[in-house]
């Protein structure tokens, strides 16, 4: 009797111990930033790797890409870990001066053989985002004539053609081409692989802060690097959770057990607005929504049916409703902040003017059509509010769910009839979104590049023309001109409906200062973040 | 009406059909005397007039929204009492739409399943042997697999939606049935009637079509009737997931799946359509336990 209600009275206390932390209010610590986000994209943390939305974020915070821009202004180009270039007569040489006196986290110098040894490494890897640095001419074969070290701070950087030099500029401004510590990387080096094997999970790089560790599906932990040459961050370190459900992110940021929640819903948003303890911050990405219409479909491949299906989507209501606060209306191939980006959206629903136009193709009554739909929640929801004003001229749509790889997979083997996605710009420069809207060399069904145009089978030689013709526009005013046309014709005739521009919203708690969300992933910076 | 009564209940019919006639309504006296079996018939005779009756029933258009207007409002607003879905949807009349798909589902599922289990079942039992083996083993098999996640395989292979998700359900509602027609079956075989019956030179087909099937009819009944929660709880959760009904099909599992996501601030999106799952299952279930219960001719009266 005694042991048992000694025991009990321990159970007590230790429940009473155990009880304590959950009555304290649960706050981060003043130099710890931490972030709730899905994490699940990162497949490597090698910045010749890197193509994904997470860990470019993560790369754009802990590397030094040669070249900059304020994501404020992206015209404002500026050298980051180069200090000076110049661009030869000819147009196809750039040479660059790198600063002087700085390090790596790991104490060693920066200098131009790290930078030539960088983009020569990630050529030679040939992973996703190498065709940044490939088409201005640089292929792994000759990338060591392309690529040369001129002196102990200077290089050479050559290219087959007078590219636009605001175009090569962008191109060096993409994770790719962010400067590895060539000593630290070549010391893990096996069997020739450039440090692959181990860079992938590890870290080699001179920005504010350093990826400590990565656990898959878990977390990532950053730390201040103490040897940055710019102004140390406030933050000691920066930790990013693995929260894949939304409603989670939100409990945890109501409660401030996170101080950052980056995956809310439009749902989450509104409901957050009157908190006073959280702050919603948001900021225009590049991504655009679009539905690809097929033009291997006998309806869709009509002119009058693309306008019809133009004026078929109801563009404010879905930016104002299902996606509140994450999109806004855009209808140009160029998203907002680009070079020569077209912002008027002339297209609004308008079902008599959709139902003239189907009259005028000999479809008055309408027809059934499928389209392929990522079973996300947004993606799902704006497919039944298309669903729901298509039926209005008499337009069936039935759709068809699946998950990324499976809708993805068809898309790219142009097997769909309308593929409802998102595009993400792949470098600042108009060229980036130019070269897959408004591009195809080559329609037949084994082509080997395959850019949006071609996947929705969009046969246009003279645009591909054009495209071809403005990446190598040296004259700004001209070039934008340029794109500008293009955007206007693709508007009017292409096979794409283009109906919003994504934002990207971070609820923060109140005391979060100086989080800065740039136009791409790798510009969200957390350097001047203060608690 | 006294007349009819003691006509039907005469302990001297004069007649096969009067006898029929009579059985039938002892059983219907006998199952009004059980209040939950009589609150499940209920439900599920209200769940029948609400399919049949849907277009006349249902306020709104279940397919097209207001997504200006009248988007997540709560319910008990004015004009939509039990509140509306993020696309502006009526949920009252998704609900009395779904229903249609509910009871499309639970019908064909029985017509199906339930045939297919007979047969076998009772093939197996009255011939014995290897054919008994044989049809068992392929029954243990199908048995084998968890219900949803066999389902889930079918259908993912057929793709999605509601036909096949419907033929999916059958594919793995049959055994039990089976198993069941083949106990029954084991037991009347060797029974003196039966062998009478194979004197006169009846074929097997016909002796277990006409002399072993009604005889297995009633414990199979209520076996299926019990079975159509389960059979609505599997379509459900395959619409849940997907795989069932397609967008903008008011299916009720596909309506909690939608509402899922709004879960926090707007509860009644996935609940209401919860709710009408549960009180049809519940239905269904009471109405079976109350057919076992006068249908079973081994129960003590």
């Amino acid at each position: 009797m005694f042991h048992s209600r000694l025991l009990a009275s321990a159970a007590l206390g230790a429940l009473l111990l155990g009880a304590t932390p959950a009555v304290t209010f649960a706050e981060t610590p003043p130099d710890t930033l931490i972030q709730a986000w899905s994490i699940d994209d990162i497949i490597s943390l090698d910045p010749a790797e890197i193509f994904e939305f997470t860990p470019a974020e993560m790369a754009g915070n802990s590397y030094e890409t040669l070249i900059g821009y304020d994501p404020m202004n992206v015209s404002d180009v500026f050298g980051k870990a180069a200090e000076s270039w110049t661009v030869s007569d000819d147009g196809k040489t750039l040479s660059f001066t790198m600063k002087p006196d700085r390090t790596f986290a790991s104490g060693n110098p920066i200098t131009a053989e790290d930078a030539v040894f960088s983009l020569v490494r990630a050529v030679k890897l040939d992973k996703s985002p190498a065709f940044i640095i490939g088409q201005l001419g640089i292929t792994p074969d000759n990338v060591e004539d392309m690529i040369v070290q001129t002196g102990p701070m200077t290089f050479d950087f050559k290219m087959d053609k007078a590219y636009s030099p605001s175009l090569v500029l962008y191109c060096l401004t993409a994770t790719i081409a962010s400067v590895v510590d060539k000593q630290l990387v070549m010391q893990h080096e096996v069997d020739g692989d450039y440090g692959y094997g181990w860079l992938k999970t590890n870290y080699a790089g001179s920005g504010p802060f350093t990826i400590k560790d990565w656990r898959p599906n878990e977390a990532v932990i950053m730390e201040r690097n103490p040897n940055y040459s710019g102004d140390a961050p406030a933050m000691a370190r920066i930790i990013y959770r693995h929260i894949p459900e939304t409603a989670t992110q939100r409990l945890l940021l109501e409660k401030g057990d996170i101080d950052i929640a980056r995956n809310l819903t439009a749902v989450d948003i509104a409901a957050l607005e009157d908190n006073a303890d959280i702050k919603i911050e948001n900021g225009v990405k590049g991504s655009l929504y679009y539905l690809g219409l097929n033009q291997k479909n006998e309806y869709l491949s009509k002119p009058e049916v693309r306008q019809a299906m133009k004026y078929l989507i109801d563009y404010d209501t879905i930016a104002n409703t299902i996606m509140a606060g994450k999109v806004k209306v855009h209808q140009a191939f160029l998203p907002e902040g680009f070079l020569g980006a077209v912002n008027d959206n002339p297209f609004s629903l308008d079902v008599e003017k959709a139902k003239a136009l189907l009259a005028e193709a000999g479809l008055a009554d309408g027809f059934t059509v499928t389209m392929d739909t990522r079973n996300t929640p947004e993606i799902t929801a704006m497919a039944q509010a298309m669903q729901q004003t298509l039926a209005q001229a008499g337009i069936k749509l039935e759709i068809i769910p699946g998950d990324g790889k499976q809708t993805l997979t068809k898309y790219r083997a142009r097997n769909h009839d309308i593929y409802i996605g998102r595009w993400g710009p792949d470098f600042q420069d108009p060229h980036t979104n130019a070269s897959t809207f408004a591009y195809n060399p080559d329609n037949a069904d084994d082509a080997a590049s395959k850019p949006l145009a071609w996947r929705n089978a969009w046969d246009i030689p003279e645009l591909t023309a054009e495209t071809d013709a403005a990446m190598l526009e040296a004259d700004a005013d001209k070039r934008a001109d340029m794109y500008v046309d293009e955007q206007k014709y693709v508007m009017e005739n292409g096979p794409f409906v283009i109906y919003a521009q994504e934002i990207e919203v971070a609820g923060q708690r109140a005391n979060v200062n100086g989080m800065i969300i740039g136009p791409s992933f790798n510009d969200n910076n957390f350097a001047g973040v203060t608690k | 009406m006294t007349t009819t009564r003691d006509w039907l209940l005469s302990d001297r019919p004069a007649s096969r059909r009067q006898a029929k006639l009579g059985q039938s309504y002892r059983t219907w006296l006998d199952f009004r005397t059980n209040a939950l079996a009589f609150l499940g018939l209920l439900i599920v005779v209200a769940l029948v007039l609400m399919a049949i009756f849907a277009p006349w029933l249902a306020p709104h258009d279940p397919l097209v929204g207001d997504l200006n207007h009248t988007r997540l409002l709560p319910p008990l607003t004015e004009g939509y009492w039990l509140g509306t879905d993020d696309q502006g949807r009526d949920i009252l009349s998704r609900l009395i739409y779904g229903s249609r798909i509910t009871l499309a589902v639970v019908a064909l599922v029985a017509v199906i399943a339930t045939p297919v289990g007979l047969l076998v079942g009772t093939t197996a039992g009255y011939f014995g042997g290897w054919v008994d083996t044989v049809l068992m083993r392929i029954t243990d098999i199908v048995l084998a697999f968890p219900k949803l996640i066999l389902a889930l395989a079918f259908v993912a292979a057929l793709g999605p939606g509601i036909e096949n998700a419907i033929i999916a359900i059958s594919i793995t509602a049959w055994p039990p049935y089976a198993r069941l027609a083949r106990a029954e079956t084991l037991t009347i075989r060797n029974s003196d009637f039966i062998a009478a019956t194979k004197l006169q030179g009846a074929s097997s087909l016909r002796i277990i079509w006409k002399h072993i099937v009604p005889l297995c009819m009633s414990s199979v009944i209520i076996r299926v009737t019990l079975d159509m929660a389960g059979i609505i709880l599997t379509a459900a959760g395959l619409g849940f997931l997907g795989l069932g009904a397609q967008p903008p099909q008011p299916e009720w599992g596909a309506m909690i799946a939608g509402g899922r996501n709004f879960l926090v601030d707007y509860w009644w999106v996935a609940a209401m359509p919860g709710m009408a799952i549960f009180i049809v299952s519940l239905g269904f279930n009471l109405l079976g336990d109350g057919l076992r219960d006068v249908l079973d001719p081994k129960r003590q009266k």
